[in-house]
């Protein structure tokens, strides 16, 4: 947390280095080679499959004016992938997940003539934040299958509920599309079909927009790439974010020092009420 | 200009806010009430988390209290030792308060209790007031002038035991009803995210027959106190005290406070009391019809665990 304040980077500038950075292929970037996950089975001379991706900022800072920011995601796929067919086309997605949450959809019934919250079900683990940026349209990106297993997609996220949910079973797939919604409407869940831009045949670029009400924590940005439906390659970085300054000492304080933080808040409200009081005195 | 909440956790417009606490500080100097009744609905509809709007709000009334009280304190119009035994029960209630607050949020009910509690309290006093002052409207029109203070008149509340004697107040009452009211109002404060000097202020001259010129002091004084210790114990336990909104309501709230103490000198009492009770019972009624009509999305979400609980 205390390296936060030190990579106020904007995004322009940290795309700057992200380009450099490819350029002389850096260590600090991950590279993930997926041999044999791919579905090019007994295509052996593209074993060099390669993804590299960067990022503008691997750090978020929330300070007191955060009204929201953006990440620009920088990739390059590697020179000496040879596509199997030369026609054939590179499709790619980028998934940004946020720190999980146990959230709790509840339902509204009509109960003696008020409206109350009457059936609920909670999904443990879900992502609190969830982009996903892709080339085209997510479901002709790959077999269900392959975006299932790696939640590419907002209707191919995992949303494992709790066990003990009154919700008859043929109501739940409302709870889950309600759910979606509902996040998609917080500006926390998206799914961008064409986000994703080429700049060469081999480089690409995205951006993805972090609405001001993210919640703080490490991130996990993923990147696939695709060939006709097949999964070539895969990467995963981490991106943080996190309150510096103000913020973080207060939050801090109101989770550490809860008894202190609660005092400070009464002296305070007492301070202004006395210092108003003497302000105004017209006596 | 954009302020980000380290504890609400969102971005919000801090002039808005400012402008918020500075419009229910004015009503409440107008009026002589806290302003958390209004606040709290305020805050919640401006897309502030419930939660976060309740505590929050326990600090500003904290504020607008502390600033009423020292003027009444140099007016002597305080009586301590009523205060004192009304904060007793106050802190008590409000301890009772936060713990079923903790409660109803995990059962997802808090919304509905904060609705329906709005909805019944605001509606009997405003209901009260409304008749209360027109009744006195009606008096000074025809020319009655009614003696507010009828001593020796007592009620079932005077031959209760446990009598104690308040100078100040020149009562001697049984400490139960005070108690009791005190330990009410906390708990209602602290659920609600009031103060409860609309109902605390009814309560002392009707029920107890305490003079009208101690009430308000000593009621705010409790209120100061209760509203305190709320404010750490939602610290403690819900932890959804936002000291960055709470400064920023409470200046606004204060200044506001000056101006309509100035403006309410200006009125008659019945005058103030008749405007304060059709504005109570608009807010109970708003509380109402979200309770009754179709809402927009039957589904709501809440997080229950992890970031941002």
């Amino acid at each position: 947390m205390t390296s936060f304040a030190s990579c106020l980077t904007s995004p322009l500038a940290g795309a700057i280095v992200a380009l450099s950075l490819l350029a002389s292929s850096s260590m600090t970037m991950a590279q993930v080679k997926l041999g044999q996950t791919t579905q090019a089975g007994g295509q052996q001379e593209i074993a060099t499959q390669d993804l590299v991706t960067s990022m503008s900022s691997d750090i978020v800072s929330i300070q007191s004016n955060f009204t929201g920011t953006e990440i620009v995601i920088f990739g390059q796929i590697s020179d000496g992938l040879k596509k199997s067919h030369p026609d054939s086309k590179y499709d790619l997605a980028i998934t940004v997940e946020g720190p999980s949450q146990d959230i709790t959809t509840r339902r509204k019934d009509r109960f003696l003539g008020v409206w109350i919250n009457r059936h609920y079900e909670t999904f443990q683990n879900v992502p609190s934040f969830y982009a996903a940026a892709t080339t085209r349209n997510v479901g002709d990106l790959a077999h269900r299958d392959v975006l299932d297993d790696n939640a590419i997609g907002l209707f191919h996220l995992n949303l494992p509920v709790s066990g003990h949910s009154g919700v008859p079973v043929n109501d739940r797939d409302d709870f889950r599309k309600a759910f979606l919604e509902l996040r998609q409407q917080e500006g926390l869940y998206s799914e961008r079909p064409g986000a994703i831009q080429f700049l060469t045949n081999t480089m690409f670029r995205t951006t993805v927009p972090l609405p001001a009400n993210i919640p703080v924590g490490a991130y996990k940005v993923r990147s696939f790439l695709f060939e006709d439906g097949s999964l070539l390659a895969r990467q995963e970085a981490q991106l943080y974010v996190g309150k510096v300054g103000f913020e973080q000492l207060t939050f801090n304080l109101s989770r550490n020092y809860p008894f202190f933080y609660g005092l400070l808040a009464v002296v305070l409200a007492v301070l202004t009420g006395w210092l108003a009081g003497v302000i105004f005195r017209r006596d | 200009m954009q302020l980000y909440l380290p504890i609400a956790e969102i971005p919000v417009n801090i002039f808005v806010i400012f402008g918020m606490g500075g419009a229910v500080g004015f009503l409440s100097g107008l009026f002589g009430i806290g302003g958390g009744f209004l606040l709290t609905p305020l805050l919640i509809f401006s897309g502030i988390p419930p939660a976060v709007s309740v505590a929050t709000v326990t600090t500003q009334v904290v504020a607008s209290s502390a600033s009423a009280v020292i003027t009444y304190w140099r007016r002597k119009a305080i009586d301590f030792k009523l205060a004192f035994m009304l904060l007793i029960g106050g802190i008590a209630g409000s301890a009772l308060g936060v713990v079923l607050f903790d409660v109803l949020q995990s059962l997802g009910q808090l919304d509905l209790v904060i609705s329906i509690s709005y909805v019944t309290f605001l509606g009997t006093i405003g209901g009260l007031m409304l008749v209360e002052s027109l009744r006195a409207i009606r008096r000074r029109r025809t020319g009655h002038v009614p003696s507010a203070r009828r001593p020796g008149q007592h009620n079932w509340i005077h031959g209760l035991p446990f009598k104690m004697r308040f100078r100040q107040s020149k009562l001697y009452v049984s400490v139960i009803p005070i108690l009791f009211l005190g330990s009410s109002i906390g708990f209602l404060g602290t659920v609600l995210g009031i103060g409860g000097g609309f109902m605390m202020v009814p309560a002392l001259i009707y029920l107890l027959r305490v003079p009208t010129g101690i009430v308000i002091g000593t009621s705010l004084l409790q209120i100061l106190f209760t509203m305190a210790a709320a404010t750490i114990l939602h610290s403690m336990s819900t932890q959804t005290v936002d000291i960055v909104l709470a400064l920023t309501l409470m200046i606004g709230g204060v200044i506001g406070a000056q101006f309509g103490a100035r403006m309410g000198q200006n009125l008659r009492g019945e005058h103030l009391r008749l405007l304060l009770a059709l504005l109570v019972l608009g807010v109970g009624l708003r509380f109402a019809i979200d309770l009754l009509l179709t809402p927009e999305n039957v589904y709501s979400i809440a997080i229950m665990k992890g970031a941002g609980a």
